[in-house]
């Protein structure tokens, strides 16, 4: 009875595992492995050689173009290879896609963003923005969301809807930034005495360009000194250089010139001395 | 010892031996420790003297900011002095109106990098490194100038007066007002990275640059003179431009006064 079942089972195999139904099987993985292959090799031939000289967004989405509708096309020559009939399913898939467009319209409206945000392109790969509290380098621009990763190397995605509704700050877009410093110091010191060493040591620094020239402006009489506030303008990746390098400057020059910065400093004037002496004595 | 323009040479580093190259700017030492090469750039200050000699190598100075490289095992290194890797913006030490129909022949000191390379055939870049620090400006407005090296200079008229400083090369710029207005030289905008630099045996130079001034409304023409500049003779390349000059004959050069308010 088992040696039946077993004859029989070999059987349907054989039934199942017919010359045509192999052929169409090899037909099929020969048309997956060298379809998706094609596709790739298309897409990194196009990014390397004929988008060469492209921004790195461009490549990107080129790339993407490229592979998306290459395995859409990939996928419905499999379709049809396995018998189903690709026009009512282009059919099918229209309606289907009508009904999920109304029942995801987050993503429709990310989508819809992300098209204008290609099209306006108020940044591109490889640009610092900042977006809220978040600063970082983007690393792609997709349909849905940008990628960016932070300074502290975090992974944020940020929806395009938000993105094009907030307020964005493109950090790198302009060659050249400026750096504004803000200082304290006492109201005992000679403020020209301060602007003629704060202009000097910017005129030292070789990281602060020397045109356009850097603004040395007494903003304010705080409670406890003067406010100066230090413009310097620099090329865009010399941020941190540039910071580290004037605040020791400022530091090392200010303590060598004897220039005091402020600190806290409350003053009490006694209007009437005879009576704390008199309470003193009591 | 080798002075002033010698040191351009070829040298020979033996094992364990250190050499030292002393710029007005900048001192920099190279040790040779079986295939590693050993190199500190100090920033120096004062002496107008160029020289290169070997150290005793418990002379060297003691710093963290020596740089190993590890490189075939050749004796023979060359020094090349190349020009800056960005333009420079040369400030006259004095403000000079060039009136209508008139020209002038100026000799520009601009200072080299040393770069050290490999002696011979195939030869390698062992390192680069400014001999002066220039400070950064921007030239033009502030969407469409580039970034530059800034330079006060001394305005020669005459090769005569040039001091012999063999870590500056001498740009001859030959300006001709071709306007009808004045124009004043308050600064100019040298794209250096497009000219070679000559050896003579006394002094570097550059190509020479011939500039005609149109008017404000009209582009600036400079023309590069490409073979050697026939102020001196028996010159010889020392080194090439980084970047072919292509392009930059129609670049506005002059920074006028009148030019930016108009904008």
């Amino acid at each position: 009875m088992f040696f039946e079942d077993v004859k029989n089972w070999f059987g349907s195999l054989s039934s199942i595992f017919s010359p045509e139904f192999l052929t169409k099987a090899l037909w099929i993985a020969l048309t997956v492995i060298i379809g998706f292959s094609l596709v790739r090799l298309l897409a990194v031939l196009i990014e390397r050689y004929i988008m060469r000289r492209s921004t790195p967004q461009r490549k990107m989405i080129a790339r993407k173009v490229i592979s998306y509708s290459g395995f859409v096309i990939v996928g419905l020559i499999l379709l049809r290879e396995l018998g189903v009939e690709v026009t009512a399913l282009l059919a099918g898939a229209g309606i289907v896609g009508i009904a999920v467009g109304f029942a995801s319209q987050t993503s429709v409206s990310n989508i819809v963003s992300g098209l204008f945000l290609i099209s306006e392109k108020p940044f591109a790969v490889g640009d610092v923005i900042k977006v809220g509290s978040v600063t970082g380098i983007i690393q792609s621009i997709d349909l849905l969301s940008i990628k960016i990763r932070t300074f502290d190397n975090l992974f944020v995605r940020i929806p395009n809807e938000k993105i094009l509704t907030s307020e964005v700050t493109n950090v790198t877009r302009f060659p050249i930034r400026r750096m504004d410093i803000t200082l304290q110091v006492s109201y005992r010191e000679d403020l020209g005495r301060v602007m003629d060493v704060l202009t000097d040591i910017t005129r030292k620094n070789p990281l602060c360009l020397d045109e356009p020239e850097p603004l040395i402006l007494f903003t304010e009489f705080k409670e406890s000194g003067i406010e100066v506030l230090v413009g310097l303008w620099f090329g865009k990746n010399d941020f941190l250089s540039l910071k580290n390098s004037i605040m020791k400057d400022i530091a090392a020059r200010f303590a060598a010139e004897g220039i005091r910065f402020s600190s806290p400093r409350r003053s009490v004037t006694l209007e009437n001395r005879d009576f704390f002496e008199l309470n003193d004595k009591a | 010892m080798r002075e002033g323009i010698a040191i351009w040479e070829e040298l020979e580093i033996g094992q364990r031996q250190c050499a030292v190259w002393r710029f007005p700017y900048r001192h920099i030492f190279v040790e040779r420790v079986d295939i590693e090469w050993h190199v500190l750039s100090l920033p120096a200050e004062g002496k107008n003297q160029s020289l290169c000699t070997f150290i005793e190598r418990s002379g060297k100075p003691v710093s963290s900011a020596w740089r190993h490289y590890l490189a075939h095992d050749f004796p023979l290194v060359l020094p090349v002095p190349v020009l800056p890797d960005r333009p420079v913006v040369v400030r006259p030490d004095r403000p000079l109106t060039i009136l209508p129909g008139e020209s002038a022949q100026f000799f520009l000191e601009i200072p080299v990098w040393f770069r050290l390379t490999s002696a011979g055939g195939g030869s390698i870049r062992i390192f680069e490194e400014p001999l002066r620090i220039l400070s950064n400006t921007w030239f033009g407005d502030p969407l469409n100038g580039e970034l530059c090296y800034s330079l006060d200079i001394r305005l020669h008229q005459s090769i005569q007066s040039v001091p012999m400083c063999a870590g500056s090369a001498v740009c001859p710029l030959h300006l001709t007002n071709d306007s009808n207005s004045d124009l004043p030289f308050e600064k100019v905008c040298l794209h250096v990275e497009n000219l070679s630099v000559f050896k003579s045996g006394t002094r570097l130079w550059t190509n020479g640059l011939n500039v005609i001034f149109k008017g404000s409304e009209q582009a600036t023409q400079i023309q590069i003179t490409g073979g050697v500049p026939d102020f001196e003779e028996n010159l010889f390349l020392a080194s090439g431009a980084r970047q072919p000059a292509e392009g930059w004959s129609i670049k506005k050069t002059f920074s006028m006064l009148k030019y930016f308010t108009e904008l």
